[in-house]
């Protein structure tokens, strides 16, 4: 037996009280582990459903959401003429009312309505099964939608009222995409009724275009009607919008640490109560008041050590759990950071809960220790 | 003739703020290898002299040398009690959840031997007290005569110059404290170790080579001599 092994095994003496105490620091770490992963991965599914679509550019209408708005669709040929310009098409996007929502997309399916020659515009290079046509009542969908909604090629589909033949199934990696579907932008216009419209313009440049220059020429053509952001813009405004539940992560930690801190302190000084005259025994036999103070130290951060263990993989498997509930595309992602948060936030929890309960052991007159009944 | 390991002059301590005499103005000399037994009336004052002797209460006033240190001087008592004092507590105060082995080695955690340094001292200790046997055994399967043996392995661990027992055998029955006292005096031989003992009990008492009285916080000769001689 040496000082550590002390250090190790005296946390195991109250076996019920100490595991309450590690449940309860566990929960709080296991929020921090579990929210780490899950705002991770939805950041780093952004990012790459933005990297996968094929556009420079986005142009969507000024003050709206980056999923809705309506633009004129005679903005699309003006915008292909803007020097820097490769290429541009205006996607429709409509929602149609399905029975079985699809799942692991961005929450509904939707329809897109594109010019059939501007396909690649989205990235779909490749369709298991054919292209839909120009005008006709065919449509392609993406691969987790297929799935989602039980279809395959050369079946049809109810939408708007109107029966869709399936001619391909499509898959892109792109989650958005993916849980939509795609068909001639003029077949959609009609059947929803919204002739000259589209939701947003995907622009594609040329090598030497500089991005930020262009975004502000649209913006500057068109003022208070369109709004340009280049992919990395977009990733970096949802990723604000993530940043809100980074903050929530850091409440939650300090909310953990403040709990976890006042069940440790608990913790220790009933155990401190219990041990007074134990503590006056090691005194008497020539402890120093510094080796009883690490010794206590060492049994508080023993303690949230364990937790950290536990609240970890609680946390993998809240994250899991939630996202596949949640999003089956979706996966939590693993970062060292996202650990060493946790087992940061256990040791703090350790140090300040143990720091009083410690210093008081360390301080106990060993007179009166032995004599505590 | 040997010099005194303990030497107390006119050690004076108070408690509740003055309330109440400990020790007042008491002077003793223990000599090196000697084994003294301390007896008194409650609150004569025999255990707080015990523990100013075993460093663990400072004094007032007066003077205290154990083997040449003044402790009403030395700052950092905690190593003196390591190194010059092992104590035997009434109650056997053994750490619960440590089996035999662990609770003797505990004073050793604060020394520099290497663990089969430790083991070795350990169990040779534990051999002289008769539990070679039970060295995994926890406190709560011991009979309370071999918890106390345990006690007195882990006072003797670190070759103190001194052992300070308190009432040993005052939680044992009469056959189990007559063994214990006999192993302590055994052990204070074999060990050239000064025992210090403190009993409320004559008979106990009449095992030392020597019996002082304390009474009102002093030595009296006239409790001494009302014992009669050892």
């Amino acid at each position: 037996m040496s000082y550590f092994s002390l250090i190790l095994k005296n946390p195991f003496r109250n076996k019920t009280r100490n595991a309450l105490a590690i449940v309860g620091i566990a929960v709080g770490i296991a929020t921090i582990v579990a929210l780490g992963l899950v705002t991770g991965g939805l950041k780093a599914a952004t990012s790459e459903t933005l990297k996968a679509g094929g556009s420079d550019l986005t142009v969507t209408e000024a003050n709206s959401n980056f999923m809705s708005g309506t633009i004129d669709e005679a903005r699309v040929n003006e915008l292909s003429d803007i020097s820097g310009v490769k290429n541009a098409a205006g996607v429709l996007r409509k929602t149609p009312t399905i029975n079985n929502p699809v799942k692991g997309g961005f929450g509904s399916f939707s329809v897109n309505g594109i010019p059939r020659d501007k396909i690649s515009v989205v990235d779909i290079d490749s369709v298991e099964g054919a292209m839909f046509s120009s005008g006709s009542k065919e449509i392609i969908l993406g691969k987790t939608a297929a799935e989602s909604l039980e279809k395959k090629v050369g079946d049809s589909i109810n939408l708007f009222g109107e029966s869709f033949t399936i001619t391909g199934i499509f898959e892109t990696g792109n989650i958005m995409y993916d849980g939509a579907a795609f068909t001639s932008l003029d077949t959609l216009q009609n059947i929803t009724n919204s002739q000259g419209e589209v939701s947003t313009i995907y622009v594609q440049v040329y090598d030497d275009t500089n991005l930020t220059e262009l975004s502000q020429n649209i913006e500057a053509t068109y003022p208070n009607e369109l709004t340009a952001s280049s992919a990395s813009a977009l990733s970096d405004r949802i990723n604000e919008g993530l940043g809100i539940i980074d903050s929530a992560t850091w409440a939650i930690s300090l909310l953990a640490i403040f709990i976890g801190g006042v069940g440790v302190v608990n913790t220790m000084i009933m155990s401190i109560y219990e041990r007074t005259r134990e503590i006056g025994v090691l005194k008497a036999v020539g402890w120093r008041s510094r080796r009883i103070l690490g010794m206590i130290m060492g049994e508080s951060i023993v303690l949230t050590l364990i937790a950290a263990v536990v609240g970890t993989v609680l946390g993998i498997l809240a994250a899991e759990a939630g996202l596949s509930l949640l999003s089956g595309k979706i996966s939590p992602a693993y970062s060292l950071d996202v650990f060493v948060r946790g087992f940061l936030v256990a040791i703090l929890v350790g140090v300040l809960g143990g720091i009083y309960p410690a210093y008081r052991a360390s301080r106990l007159p060993p007179t009166e220790a032995l004599r505590y009944e | 003739m040997n010099k005194p390991i303990i030497q107390i002059k006119d050690l004076k301590k108070r408690y509740d703020h003055g309330k109440i005499t400990a020790l007042n103005g008491l002077n003793l000399n223990i000599k090196r290898g000697e084994f003294v037994s301390i007896m008194g009336p409650s609150g004569s004052g025999k255990s707080t002299l015990l523990n100013m002797i075993g460093a663990l209460d400072t004094p007032d006033s007066g003077q205290i040398m154990v083997n040449g240190i003044d402790l009403t001087v030395k700052k950092d008592l905690s190593q003196f009690r390591s190194q010059e004092i092992g104590f035997v507590f009434q109650m056997h105060n053994l750490i619960p959840n440590l089996n035999v082995l662990e609770n003797v080695k505990i004073p050793m955690l604060e020394g520099n031997l290497n663990s089969k340094q430790m083991e070795n001292r350990v169990m040779g200790l534990l051999k002289a007290v008769g539990l070679e046997d039970k060295i995994r055994q926890t406190p709560n399967k011991l009979s309370g005569g071999e918890r106390q043996r345990v006690a007195i392995a882990r006072a003797l661990v670190n070759h103190p110059s001194i052992i300070l027992a308190d009432e040993p055998t005052g939680s044992l029955d009469s056959k189990t404290g007559d063994i214990i006292l006999k192993l302590l005096r055994n052990l204070h031989e074999q060990e050239n170790v000064t025992l210090v003992m403190v009993t409320h009990e004559p008979y106990v008492a009449k095992m030392a080579d020597r019996i002082v009285y304390v009474l009102d916080g002093r030595v009296s000769k006239k409790g001494e001599q009302m014992l009669g001689p050892v």
